[in-house]
């Protein structure tokens, strides 16, 4: 099989790899860097789990092939928390909110809305739930995650 | 009992950081050395004979470790809960019930090498006409899904109680109706998935998302004839179950691999596999009759509720007897007739999901109130209030003990929330609906047999440096019960929660706590943790006694001390009292049994209060949620934040059960394979204002005075709303779930525009 060599630019850190084409950015995040913080629900692009940044911009990672994702900065939930473990403010609010419960679709949900406060730093309930939409989750029947967002947007200046 | 602590403070869930950073490591995220990969075959077929599996292009691809089918397995080849009638690979000769059963197995050196593998795989079957429908499958002569099945009956539950024909007698009004609810799917995010090998003692390890580890080694004994004393089942935190899991899902096969290839084997199931896998909400038809006076005070219930079963037993007796129950409701009801009968068919499979039956039966049960309350002209909130169970009153079910009843109480508390009723603007398309629901969920109290024998264990030990480690069966599915039992421990101990460690889910190192299932954990492991940290607090509390001279009654443990109350200078640090109990040779680990009292009931029980106010556009078929309110008496809140979780995540679950879900299946084949045809919420689909709240009546035998919450909002609230929309639109609603294309048809057959 043709394989194809490049460079992936992961929370920072560059990565050169020698990759069969047809791979997802998601299983060669998952299974080649070991940065399994980025989940797989469905594989499909229906659910969200899979959401990561590129250039900023959330993509589930399912629907990437990794060779399209060359030089392009790519952000996984490994990369939010600062160096030092500090969290990121979001982070820190999920948690203080009760906005986690199993967990599962919480990676791809940080990174969406991380991605909402950056373009729209106060957003309005209608902008986090679009935001949103594209990460399902089957615990927290949204609120309590909506409800991290607008805390994080209110302490902002 | 001191508590104040951290016992219904906003203390952050222990597991929350780890899930926000991604550092969790689920089942799919485990790395072994020498990992291999699974992939099973399943039926393409509902119901086929197998004639002839050929893996021989399979085996001879490079990579391919091994490939099983039902020839190369040790053991009796069946598993299940129940009924152990569920083959792990369907053998030549026989045939397939349902799309979920497997025929073969690889294992390979990489993913996609198994799938290639498996697809290699020629599987020559004979097609049967399946069983789809519980009506057709009841029919003289149908065919048998299991043969020893007559009728294709997996189950009856009846109940019996006063005269039903004297209730209708005397009853001045009577309404009946049948109601239809789907098929739901518990649609968690994480796929069932797991790792399992052998190690060099020849003990099994299977690491894997599940809800019952107890249950998964028995099926694994039963099916592949290992022994139960070389089988270590151990969950991982679970990306999301809500009953799905609950049931052996993919472990027996998983063990079957790892064993027969000899390697350490990771299988993840797709998501099309694991829609077509898992046993889910059983659909039912449900015909009820309610008889009252004028006065609206009830005389007679009938219920009778045929339920899909699907092709194996599994949970059915157990949700069905729920279902039987739950039709009563948290009403008085003289005269009562409930039968509920599970009946195999070659769809998908029926079982557990949150709610287990109940969530059927506060459909049929709300909405034919709200008939009642039209046939009498009566406030439907009015007919509720007449009819409610009153304090003192035990419920009608033999299921269930007694409780503090708090009917009224909520309904203050609603009404309350809920507030003026909105109206549409004038020359709007849009109606205005309102509902108030009830209903009495329901959690295990310590009755449930695990594994034949009743009762939930826990162990604490507390180690040398003052350090504590709780080890507890149950499963942390996201419900925090990690957090909970930790708050628990915390506050017995008087010791700050990151001293507090809780191992949870594992056959091997923590006592037998059965499964994670019926709102159980929180009151059984609760109370069994208490009973194991009350007797470690008095071998701290003597030691401390000897060392301060001073008698043990009069010292408590706060703060990190063991300290005589208001003599700052009589403490000694936890620490210290640990290190010394260890060094006297004291026993630091003990071990809790809760058997409750109540054991003659199934459940306890509680009550809860829904409410909708909607607006539907009779012009689109558009319905908007303007608020929806619920109120759950918690007995006692032990975390806000999780506790709401709970009530919101539930609520929305009901959103989807009556306005978006439904399995569809056609011929035994699944229309709604991914989430692409199943649609669950998203964060559009929530109500515009959505307002949730506790009341607390202590539940004398709960821990700190708790009950069990998770399963209870989903109850309650589909049927609320589906009333709010027959409220809306002036029509009867009976079939679930409700479509913008049911309003435009419910619409034009009112002739509403």
């Amino acid at each position: 099989m043709t394989r194809q060599s490049l460079v992936l630019t992961v929370n920072g850190k560059n990565h050169a790899l020698d990759l069969a084409p047809h791979r997802s950015l998601l299983d060669v995040l998952r299974d080649e860097l070991g940065l399994t913080g980025t989940k797989k629900g469905c594989d499909a692009g229906d659910c969200g789990a899979c959401t990561v940044l590129l250039d900023g911009a959330p993509v589930n990672a399912c629907l990437v092939l990794a060779v399209q994702a060359g030089g392009q900065e790519i952000t996984t939930i490994e990369g939010v928390s600062s160096s030092d473990g500090q969290l990121h403010p979001l982070q820190e609010a999920f948690i203080e909110h009760g906005a986690v419960q199993c967990g599962f679709c919480t990676p791809g949900a940080v990174l969406s809305l991380i991605a909402l406060l950056r373009e729209t730093p106060r957003p309005t309930r209608a902008e986090i739930q679009e935001a949103l939409a594209g990460n399902l989750c089957r615990c927290t029947g949204y609120v309590q995650i909506i409800d991290a967002v607008k805390s994080v947007a209110d302490s902002s200046k | 009992m001191t508590h104040g602590n951290v016992i219904g403070k906003g203390v952050p869930r222990v597991d929350a950081r780890g899930k926000v950073t991604g550092q969790t490591k689920y089942a799919a995220d485990i790395r072994l050395p020498g990992m291999h990969y699974g992939k099973i075959v399943f039926s393409p077929h509902p119901r086929a004979r197998v004639l002839e599996i050929d893996c021989r292009a399979a085996e001879s691809m490079p990579g391919v470790r091994k490939v099983i089918t039902a020839r190369n397995l040790p053991g009796s080849n069946r598993y299940g809960y129940d009924v152990a009638h569920r083959p792990v690979l369907v053998p030549e000769g026989e045939e397939t019930r349902y799309i979920g059963d497997a025929v073969a197995m690889v294992v390979a050196s990489s993913e996609e090498l198994a799938d290639r593998a498996a697809a290699a795989i020629a599987v020559r079957y004979e097609l049967l006409a399946p069983l789809t429908s519980p009506r057709q499958a009841m029919e003289p002569g149908a065919y048998l899904v299991h043969a020893e099945a007559a009728g294709n009956r997996c189950c009856l539950r009846e109940f019996v109680h006063g005269d039903v024909a004297v209730g209708f007698q005397t009853s001045e009004v009577v309404v009946e109706q049948t109601y239809f609810t789907p098929r739901q799917e518990q649609a968690f995010l994480e796929p069932e998935s797991g790792v399992a090998y052998q190690d060099d003692s020849g003990v099994l390890h299977v690491i894997s998302c599940l809800q019952d580890p107890y249950g998964v080694a028995e099926d694994i004994h039963l099916a592949l004839a290992i022994p139960k004393s070389r089988i270590h089942v151990k969950g991982t935190p679970v990306g999301g179950g809500f009953g799905g899991k609950l049931n052996t899902t993919i472990q027996v096969h998983l063990a079957a691999m790892a064993c027969l290839a000899e390697v350490p084997v990771m299988l993840v199931l797709d998501r099309e596999e694991s829609f077509a896998f898992h046993p889910k909400r059983h659909p039912t038809e449900i015909r009820l009759k309610l008889g009252a006076g004028r006065d609206g005070t009830i005389h007679a219930l009938e219920g009778d509720v045929i339920a899909d079963a699907g092709p194996y037993s599994g949970r059915s007796p157990e949700v069905l007897g729920l279902t039987m129950s739950a039709l009563m409701g948290p009403y008085r009801i003289p005269n009562v007739l409930t039968r509920a009968e599970g009946i195999y068919t070659n769809n998908l499979d029926s079982g557990a999901f949150r709610g287990f039956g109940a969530p059927q039966a506060a459909i049929a049960r709300e909405c034919l109130l709200d008939k009642l309350a039209r046939a009498l002209a009566m406030d439907p909130l009015e007919l509720r209030r007449r009819n409610f169970l009153r304090p003192g009153d035990r419920p009608t079910s033999p299921m269930l003990g007694d409780s503090p009843v708090s009917l009224e109480l909520l309904t203050e508390r609603i009404v309350e929330k809920l507030g003026p009723k909105p109206s549409a603007p004038k020359n709007s398309t849009k109606r205005i609906g309102r509902s108030i629901c009830f209903d009495m969920p329901v959690f295990d109290v310590g009755a449930i047999p695990v594994l034949g024998k009743s009762g939930v264990g826990a162990a604490v030990e507390v180690h040398s440096d003052g350090s504590v480690s709780v080890y507890a069966g149950g499963t942390e599915l996201g419900q925090g019960v990690t957090t909970v039992l930790a708050q628990m421990a915390a506050e017995q101990f008087g010791l700050p929660m990151d001293r507090i460690r809780v191992e949870m889910s594992d056959n091997w190192t923590c006592p037998r706590a059965g499964r994670t299932s019926a709102s159980r954990l929180t009151f059984g492991l609760g109370n069994a943790l208490l009973l194991a940290t009350g007797r470690l607090r008095q071998t701290l509390l003597v030691r401390a006694g000897k060392m301060l001279e001073i008698a043990a009654e009069d010292l408590v443990l706060e703060g990190s001390e063991v300290r005589l109350v208001g003599v700052p200078a009589k403490a000694l640090a936890f620490a210290e009292v640990a290190w010394m109990c260890s060094d006297r040779g004291d026993n630091l680990r003990e071990e809790g049994w809760f058997r409750s009292a109540e054991d003659r009931y199934m459940y306890g029980h509680t009550f809860m209060a829904a409410a909708a106010d909607v607006a539907v556009d009779i012009a689109t078929g558009e319905i908007e949620i303007l608020k929806l309110a619920n109120v759950l008496d918690m007995g006692r809140v032990l975390n806000p934040a999780m506790a709401f979780g709970q009530l919101y995540g539930g609520a929305i679950q009901a959103l989807g059960y009556g306005l978006m879900e439904n399995m569809v299946t056609v011929d035994g084949q699944s229309k709604t394979p991914s989430f692409a045809e199943y649609v669950i919420p998203s964060a559009l689909d929530i109500p515009e204002e959505f307002v949730a709240e506790g009341v607390e009546t202590p539940y004398p035998t709960g821990p700190f005075g708790a009950k069990g919450i998770g399963e209870a909002a989903l109850n309650c609230t589909t049927p609320t709303l589906l009333n709010a929309i027959a409220d809306a639109l002036g029509v009867e609603i009976t079939a679930v779930p409700i479509g913008q294309e049911h309003i435009l048809a419910a619409v034009r057959n009112q002739k509403l525009m």
